[in-house]
């Protein structure tokens, strides 16, 4: 009998094994169980177009009521492959002026922090999607991740991202780099091809989503998180070309934010039809956790600069809509998460007082404003259930 | 029976040697979070919070790990923003740094604010983060990547 005891020590082990893993799987649980990164978009009709991830899908759905239910569902990605799906590495769309439907994501590559920026359109309104593409020449095993998604006013395509490959290329030189770049690419085919990738700036922040928005003169302007100095997270702002000419980067927030780590924190911009560029971000300068409001004046202190919320806020969105803006963000408590609103009826000169729109005790993806006939609607996914909120006070 | 019962004493007394947190993190819902930030009853408790996606937290936690092997009234504990469906990954980013000797959590909900704000509501969820709890129960927190030089600043 003597040799059966080791071998029963290590099945009793082997058991302890199981049921410690399942007080993990008990833990998962207490979760929701999928990812909860999504974007959402409003057509001219009034469909309301919601991507978010299945699995290794990302799936684009239709809805013909506002969010309330889902006249179609098509998976973008039938092949499927490793996605980011939540915060602020989320599958992102964009509509084109002649029903084109834009989709692109992040893939994870096999080692930390890399991956790939994909992209697939659909020019049957929804009903299949192209084969995803990789959007960059570069195919090095490093990040080009957190992308984001416009068309500008002549409908071509603009798709931005962080991009580690002057990272690398000063490591391996031995010479000190902050951070990453921030790379863009293009394409005036409906996106059946993108143009090699330009640089936007050099040493930027490399764990924050970039906010597009088209100006009044239908070009694509950037605003993101960059360095400055000893690692001072500000933003920078930069219309970006399509076809001949470069970036103009200029800083555009000065708060002063120290810190040699991710903030995780992506702002929002918003530019109005008279070309004022409403915009949000977060800043934890001072040790206070704030989300700021300002009209962006590249290259000087933003004017009407306002603080929309402190501790316990994030990511918040906004829209403008003639002297209407609308920011919405999260706001969390003990209590679980409240969706809150504020609202100017002057151009972002003064805000209303925060109004919560909506709560949870779940968790949900990050709020996206969109627009409907002069109305702002959030939407929003807590516990996986895609809601479209109403802006309005009751 | 009693080979069986010597059987069942072989195998309990080591898995009670097995560290707690060897291999996979632990779970951290809402209900551990008073625990996690315990005042300890001696020198004060580091919890190291990190993330996958942090480029940065490899660097703090090997300064939080280098100051604890020298201090031995500290008490350190790594705590992942990422949900525990990420397991097999935050293990293996730790081994991989040599730093899975220290007790590990893993959030159990993939959108983390909610346990942020429980955790430290001054926090706006940026990463790395450092806590500080001390005996006497006074608390500190410090938000980027941290050498030991900092970290004996952060402890004065």
């Amino acid at each position: 009998m003597t040799p059966i005891k080791p071998f029963l020590c290590v099945a009793l082990l082997a058991l302890a094994g199981g049921a410690h893993a399942h007080d993990g799987m008990s833990g998962m649980a207490m979760g929701h169980e999928a990812p909860l990164g999504f974007d959402a978009a409003m057509d001219a009709q009034g469909h309301l177009w919601v991507v978010d991830t299945v699995g290794e899908h990302v799936r684009a759905r239709r809805s013909d009521d506002m969010g309330r239910s889902f006249a179609t569902s098509t998976i973008v990605n039938p092949v499927g492959e490793p996605l980011y799906a939540e915060g602020e590495n989320r599958p992102k769309i964009a509509l084109g002026p002649n029903g084109e439907l834009y989709v692109s994501w992040s893939q994870p590559r096999k080692l930390p922090w890399t991956g790939f920026v994909r992209f697939s359109r659909s020019l049957d309104g929804g009903a299949h999607f192209d084969e995803p593409k990789t959007v960059h020449r570069d195919t090095a095993e490093i990040t080009h991740r957190f992308d984001s998604l416009a068309v500008d006013g002549k409908g071509d395509v603009v798709i931005a991202w962080i991009d580690k490959r002057d990272l690398e290329a000063a490591k391996a030189k031995g010479k000190p780099y902050l951070g990453a770049a921030t790379y863009y690419t293009w394409s005036t085919d409906r996106g059946a091809a993108f143009a090699p990738e330009r640089k936007i700036v050099d040493q930027s922040c490399e764990c924050c989503r970039i906010a597009l928005a088209r100006a009044p003169d239908g070009r694509i302007d950037a605003f993101f998180r960059a360095i400055y100095g000893d690692n001072i997270r500000d933003h920078a702002y930069a219309a970006l070309p399509v076809g001949d000419g470069t970036p103009n980067v200029q800083r555009a927030t000065f708060t002063q934010w120290h810190i040699e780590g991710c903030p995780h924190h992506g702002p929002s911009l918003a530019i109005d039809g008279s070309g004022v560029r409403h915009a949000v971000w977060f800043s934890a300068a001072g040790g206070n956790a704030s989300i700021w409001y300002g009209q962006l004046q590249p290259g000087r202190e933003p004017a009407h600069l306002a603080k929309v919320a402190g501790a316990g806020a994030s990511h918040a969105d906004l829209v403008a809509d003639g002297k209407r803006v609308w920011v919405a963000y999260h706001q969390v408590s003990a209590k679980g998460l409240d969706l809150m609103l504020r609202e100017s009826n002057d151009g972002g000169d003064t805000f209303g007082e925060p109004r919560a729109i909506a709560h949870t005790s779940d968790a949900s993806g990050w709020p996206k404003l969109v627009l409907w006939q002069h109305r702002a609607f959030v939407a929003w996914n807590p516990n996986g259930q895609f809601r479209l909120v109403p802006t309005e006070a009751l | 029976m009693q080979r069986f019962a010597i059987v069942c004493a072989c195998a309990l007394s080591l898995a009670a040697a097995m560290p707690a947190f060897a291999g996979a993190p632990q779970a951290l819902g809402t209900d551990d979070v008073a625990a996690l930030l315990a005042v300890p009853a001696k020198g004060a408790r580091l919890v190291a919070i990190w993330s996958l996606d942090c480029a940065y937290c490899e660097q703090n936690l090997s300064s939080l790990r280098a100051y604890q092997r020298n201090h031995a009234d500290v008490d350190l504990v790594f705590v992942a923003t990422d949900p525990l469906s990420q397991s097999t990954a935050l293990e293996a980013r730790l081994k991989a740094a040599k730093l899975d000797d220290v007790p590990s959590r893993a959030y159990a909900e993939s959108t983390p604010d909610r346990l942020n704000f429980l955790i430290d509501p001054a926090w706006g969820g940026e990463t790395p983060r450092t806590l500080v709890i001390k005996a006497d129960g006074t608390r500190r927190a410090y938000s980027g990547a941290l050498d030991v030089s900092h970290v004996e600043k952060l402890l004065r």
